[in-house]
């Protein structure tokens, strides 16, 4: 699920609940109050008028029993009495004796004397009935009499005798079990009403006194209230939700952007450099972290892409002691950079193997030639001295033996003169450029600073001095077009430096051909840990070889 | 007339024979040894082995011609001693003449002039054909053995120096690297206890060095 689904249903179900329990409770508060308010004054309405009745037929008793007037002044027509009723004392309800049933309510009084029958004024009663302050729209008194039928006019069917309106209602019931109270249960209508009941006792007369109002119209308030916090809970929910929103997009979008960097990161690219709202100073925080975070892969991601293309040098400081990767990467380099070293070692020492081999070869060839030939040349030359006796003859092999032998002489010398064994680099270049002189025009001057005596120029770094001189000097001859060859020879304590010098066309260095040597000579220079320095400039090429002194 | 009696101390015999052979022709002329090495040679040295002169050749086994030469000086023989090797350049030349030799000739000189050289040396002289002998001076001509605290080379670029020229303009003038200007200016302050160009100036002034 997403975080932002989840955010909003929880902050939403969270606001909800707490809406919904407050409207609950204060609705069931005022429900409550509005209750007991409504029963309390429809039960101060019922006991004003229950009281006012009961004065009423109190003091109507009184004066009956008072007057002694014996005539029974009703209309016969319309109230027809039962005899038996006519030898009792009191209060009686004749409306069942009535012929339109209209409620009638009788006084009699039996005595020695003879029946005194009074019918009291309905209006009477009904005026305190109808006296209907407080009570609302649907408000109402009214009387019920023991065989449950109204006795009192219906509010809401004026036109309709009470008798004839039935109201066994859970009111009345209970008031004629004489238990006053008060509820909230359906009238004689069938509608629910607040009622507050009591019986009425006036000597035998027995009525049950009603006030009632519709739970509709007292509920009116309360329903007005439910809806208008229905509407509240809503407008408040809306509004939780839209601040809910807003809130997760506060939230949410640099989540999500994280989200989105940190996938990116993942796939492997570390070089994005998308912008983010940072809106609080956690977020900023955790954006600092990723951007670090970025900017330590990206320098690793760069440095491991140095070391994959073998630039070693490249430094790298990992980001705090921890930093696994970076430690680890500096180990790799490490590791690299002594592989490396040992490779070039290696490669180096096979070369100089490889070219110590072939010097020892050289200079085994040069003294076969130079002590081995030379001598029986000389024997030979010996051998026509003492044995040819033909004079021409003997002149004519003589100059053949020594051209052969003068042959052998340059030949020895170019494979390796033994100058370089018995006196060091810098004389044997003095005789080879000596020798040179003798078959070339170009001017050649060669400068020895070696140290004459105590030089430490060793045999080794020689045997290349020698090579790359013979190199140098044979490109100049045949490629160079040069008219000036200077060459200098510096031994110092720490080092030694061959420096080279022609007035020729020059070369590129670049695009040279192999057959130059250039890179033999180089191949010399590396094999003697030595540094080499090109100048080919038409007019002006020097090549500044420098050898350290290892003592 | 006086025989001269001669040595011949070469490692090959073919030509120890030769030349036995060529000089026996001569009536002046004696053979009284050949060795096939140097240490053979002075061993005969040091039995007072008598002889006037010893051709000896450069490259040999167990010693060799120049350690020869070396121990003969040591001993303070009579014996003459005259190189006879393949070897034709000068700075062998020049080794030997400095190291005690009467005459270097070459192995495959003719017969008259080994001769001539037998019989000059015989009579005290040195013999260094003209050859021999240009080959020796040109060599010794290009050796610059300076006797002064400087030597030639550091004299020339402490002359530039003065002169105000940069280190790059004395390179490209000697025909040597700038490093190599730099250590001779280091050895230069170096040698004459200075510790820069100027007082390098002022000291060499005082010393005419320039």
């Amino acid at each position: 699920m997403h975080i932002k689904t989840l955010i909003l249903i929880i902050i939403n179900s969270l606001i909800a609940l707490v809406i919904a329990l407050l409207s609950f409770s204060s609705y069931k508060q005022f429900s409550s109050v509005l209750n007991d308010r409504i029963l309390l004054q429809l039960n101060s309405i019922k006991t004003l008028k229950q009281n006012q009745i009961e004065h009423l037929l109190k003091s109507e008793w009184e004066r009956f029993e008072a007057s002694q007037l014996y005539t029974q002044s009703i209309d016969t027509t319309v109230i027809k009495l039962p005899d038996s009723i006519k030898t009792g004392t009191g209060i009686y309800d004749l409306t069942a004796y009535h012929v339109d049933k209209k409620t009638t309510i009788g006084f009699i009084s039996t005595s020695k004397r003879g029946t005194m029958i009074k019918i009291l004024d309905y209006n009477k009663i009904k005026q305190i009935l109808l006296e209907r302050t407080g009570m609302g729209d649907s408000g109402e008194s009214y009387l019920v009499g023991e065989d449950f039928r109204m006795r009192s006019q219906s509010r809401f069917y004026p036109n309709k005798i009470p008798y004839t309106l039935f109201a066994k209602t859970k009111g009345a019931a209970n008031a004629f079990k004489e238990i006053n109270g008060r509820g909230v249960f359906k009238d004689y209508r069938g509608i629910d009403v607040y009622s507050v009941y009591s019986l009425i006792t006036v000597k035998n007369l027995k009525l049950v006194i009603l006030s009632e109002m519709d739970v509709d119209e007292v509920t009116m308030p309360l329903k007005e209230l439910k809806e208008r916090l229905l509407g509240l809970t809503l407008a408040i929910f809306l509004l939780a939700v839209m601040l809910s929103l807003f809130l997760i997009k506060i939230i949410t979008n640099p989540i999500k952007n994280m989200q989105k960097s940190l996938k990116i990161m993942a796939e492997g690219d570390y070089n994005q450099t998308n912008e983010f709202i940072k809106n609080s100073s956690e977020i900023t925080e955790m954006f600092e972290a990723l951007a670090n975070l970025k900017a330590s892969l990206q320098g690793a991601v760069k440095f491991s892409d140095d070391i994959g293309k073998m630039n070693l040098n490249t430094n790298f400081k990992p980001k705090s002691a921890n930093d696994m990767l970076g430690k680890s990467l500096l180990a790799m380099r490490d590791k690299l950079i002594e592989f490396r070293n040992n490779e070039e070692n290696t490669r180096i020492l096979s070369k100089r193997m490889l070219v110590n081999g072939m010097e020892n070869e050289r200079r085994r060839l040069s003294r076969e030639l130079h002590d081995g030939i030379g001598p029986y040349l000389t024997s030979l030359k010996h051998y026509i001295e003492n044995r040819v006796e033909d004079e021409l003859q003997k002149t004519e092999m003589k100059k053949i033996v020594d051209a052969t032998i003068s042959e052998i002489r340059l030949m020895s010398n170019a494979l390796m003169p033994a100058s370089i064994d018995d006196f060091g680099i810098g004389v044997t270049l003095t005789n080879f450029i000596e020798s040179l002189k003798k078959s070339t025009t170009v001017t050649i001057e060669y400068e020895d600073l070696t140290q004459q005596e105590s030089s430490n120029i060793t045999n080794h770094q020689a045997i290349n001095l020698f090579r790359i001189c013979q190199e140098l000097i044979n490109n100049s001859l045949k490629h160079a077009q040069a008219k000036n060859i200077r060459i200098t020879l510096s031994e110092f304590d720490e080092f030694v430096s061959l420096f080279y010098f022609d007035d020729g066309i020059g070369f590129d260095i670049n695009t040279v051909k192999l057959g130059l040597g250039i890179i033999n000579i180089k191949e010399r220079v590396a094999i003697c840990n030595g540094t080499i320095t090109i100048n080919a400039i038409p007019g002006n090429t020097s090549f500044e070889i420098e050898l350290p002194i290892e003592l | 007339m006086n025989e001269i009696k001669l040595i011949i101390a070469d490692d090959h015999e073919l030509f120890r024979n030769g030349l036995a052979e060529l000089l026996r022709k001569h009536d002046d002329i004696k053979i009284v040894k050949t060795v096939a090495d140097g240490l053979e040679f002075i061993e005969l040295m040091n039995n007072s082995f008598e002889a006037d002169i010893v051709l000896l050749d450069i490259t040999m086994p167990n010693m060799d011609g120049f350690q020869v030469l070396k121990e003969l000086k040591n001993l303070a023989s009579t014996i003459k001693p005259i190189v006879i090797s393949m070897h034709n350049d000068g700075n062998y030349i020049a080794k030997c003449a400095k190291m005690g030799a009467y005459g270097y000739l070459l192995k495959n000189t003719d017969e008259s002039e080994l001769i001539l050289a037998i019989r000059s040396v015989n009579n005290g002289k040195k013999y260094f054909s003209a050859e021999i002998s240009e080959k020796m001076i040109n060599f010794m001509s290009t050796q610059s053995i300076s006797e002064n605290v400087l030597s030639n080379k550091e004299t020339e670029v402490l002359g530039l120096l003065s002169k105000g020229l940069t280190t790059k303009e004395i390179a490209t003038k000697l025909f040597v690297s700038s490093r190599t200007i730099e250590t001779h200016r280091a050895n230069i302050l170096k040698k004459l206890e200075v510790k820069n160009t100027a007082e390098l100036i002022k000291k060499a002034t005082k010393m005419n060095l320039i």
